[in-house]
């Protein structure tokens, strides 16, 4: 292994480490519930990326989304995907999910062989839909707790970044070697950022502080890919207080670790 | 003894036949309920489903229209408005706080309107029923896009004076209320109510279409 890519590795390592070290203890919760010791910093990061995305990858996108007809933009996700597909399957078995694991196995060799390089999703049709695991789902699974809210470009914990580490050793695009690693990379952030425009044109209609809108909808969001889409109905009914006449809702925001809302 | 017999055989089957009127009974009654509880689901999900397909037809102040009634009618919005604003709500006169009912109502129904604005014959489809805490259950449904995935929709519903009401709608494991209880309560901590009932106001103003 090249000394670059070594290089690239340690680059992942350390920043989650060192982000799990300075955090990872920490399980402080805000006014609101949710774990965000770090929400100055995490604004800032927040504001910066809005800005540049604002101004430089929003456009982009756009452009990308106008000039490709939406089978090549399909295929160009398709190829994506299906590069990160082992980090899926191996979590999959992390996870104890054997059969899914199997599956996984079998839609990945489908869509490499018969799907052309992945262009093609030959296996949604044929019963193989496509499932969302990673290293963080698996921390989570194993009863690790999501620790802090972390925003880095995208939104994150403290525990989910990890599947930084699995998920570009397993990507055979990690090992790709020469001028087209740049290029491609390009493509894949722009091809990333043309399938969230729908989400965050919805997210800029609705939300009032997108920084607490995107935080709550991300930690949500993860809550419902650990329990596979049947998370707990009891997780819903914390923000209702205790009673359920609703008479008492004021107090039982004095509760700081229910996820009840406290307003100074 | 054939007397006895034929007594005990009576018995058993008047016992047998109230048994099963008792168990058909409370079957019908349960099965009664649970329609009940998804009506406000249902109505609501025919409504979008009509503003969909009015969609080219129709403006946006006249779908406007429809979705209202349906919202007015089968969402708890002021005990919505309570759980989103939290302890802060006691804090509030009656015209504030009549006044945040009305904006919130506007804007879900002007996000709805804005949202459903095509149809390509997209359906629900109505999962589960499970009853939660309290008197509270969550009605489970899919939105079901023509050449996509299913997008899960589930509903929490109450009972409030006698009548079913929707406080929460989850969509794909996102549930509205504890989202605006974040959203909001962030802009009241740093900027006061005002700003929020300014925001929400543009905010509203922003979906509907300049005529």
């Amino acid at each position: 292994m090249t000394g670059w890519r070594l290089f690239n590795i340690a680059k992942l390592i350390i920043p989650t480490w060192l982000i799990l070290l300075a955090t990872g203890c920490a399980t402080t919760q805000n006014n609101d519930g949710a774990s965000d010791p770090l929400e100055p910093a995490n604004r800032v990061i927040f504001d910066v990326t809005e800005t540049l995305d604002k101004h430089l990858i929003k456009p982009i996108a756009e452009q990308y989304v106008d000039v490709l007809p939406v089978p090549v933009r399909t295929s160009v996700t398709n190829f994506f995907n299906n590069l990160g597909y082992l980090n899926v399957i191996l979590n999959d078995f992390l996870q104890g999910k054997f059969e899914q694991g199997i599956t996984d196995m079998l839609r990945f060799t489908y869509n490499s062989t018969f799907g052309i390089a992945g262009l093609f999703d030959v296996s949604t049709p044929i019963g193989m839909p496509a499932n969302q695991e990673d290293f963080g789902q698996t921390l989570a699974v194993w009863g690790v707790d999501q620790g802090s809210y972390l925003y880095i470009i995208a939104p994150t914990t403290t525990r989910d970044i990890t599947d930084q580490v699995p998920s570009t050793l397993l990507n055979p695009f990690f090992y790709m070697q020469g001028l087209i690693f740049a290029p491609i990379s390009a493509l894949s952030a722009i091809n990333t950022r043309a399938n969230l425009l729908e989400a965050t044109k919805i997210r800029d209609e609705a939300a009032l502080d997108p920084y607490s809108f995107t935080r709550e909808a991300y930690l949500q969001q993860r809550e419902f890919l650990i329990y596979d889409g049947n998370p707990p109905d009891t997780g819903y009914d914390d923000i209702f207080g205790d009673n359920g006449d609703f008479d008492d809702f004021s107090d039982a925001g004095d509760s700081n670790d229910s996820g009840i809302l406290i307003i100074e | 003894m054939t007397l006895m017999n034929t007594q005990f055989v009576r018995l058993l089957k008047s016992i047998l036949c109230l048994g099963m009127l008792f168990l058909s009974c409370f079957i019908s009654a349960e099965a009664i309920e649970e329609e009940a509880i998804q009506a406000p689901v249902n109505e609501l999900h025919t409504t979008l489903i009509s503003i969909m397909q009015a969609a080219e037809k129709q403006s946006f102040q006249e779908r406007y229209d429809i979705m209202e009634k349906t919202v007015l009618k089968h969402f708890d919005s002021p005990l919505i408005a309570k759980v989103i604003l939290g302890r802060y709500w006691k804090t509030l006169d009656q015209t504030s706080q009549t006044e945040f009912i009305d904006l919130f109502n506007q804007l879900t129904i002007a996000t709805y309107v804005d949202r459903f604005d095509s149809y390509e014959g997209e359906t629900f489809k109505n999962l589960a029923v499970e009853q939660m805490k309290e008197n509270r259950f969550m009605v489970k449904t899919e939105f079901l896009p023509v050449d996509d995935e299913p997008i899960s929709f589930n509903y929490i519903i109450q009972s409030n004076k006698d009548k079913w009401k929707i406080i929460s709608v989850i969509a794909d494991g996102i549930n509205d209320l504890s989202l605006k209880r974040a959203d909001y309560s962030a802009v009241i901590k740093d900027q006061g109510f005002d700003a929020l009932i300014t925001t929400l106001k543009e905010k509203i103003s922003a979906l509907k279409p300049k005529s």
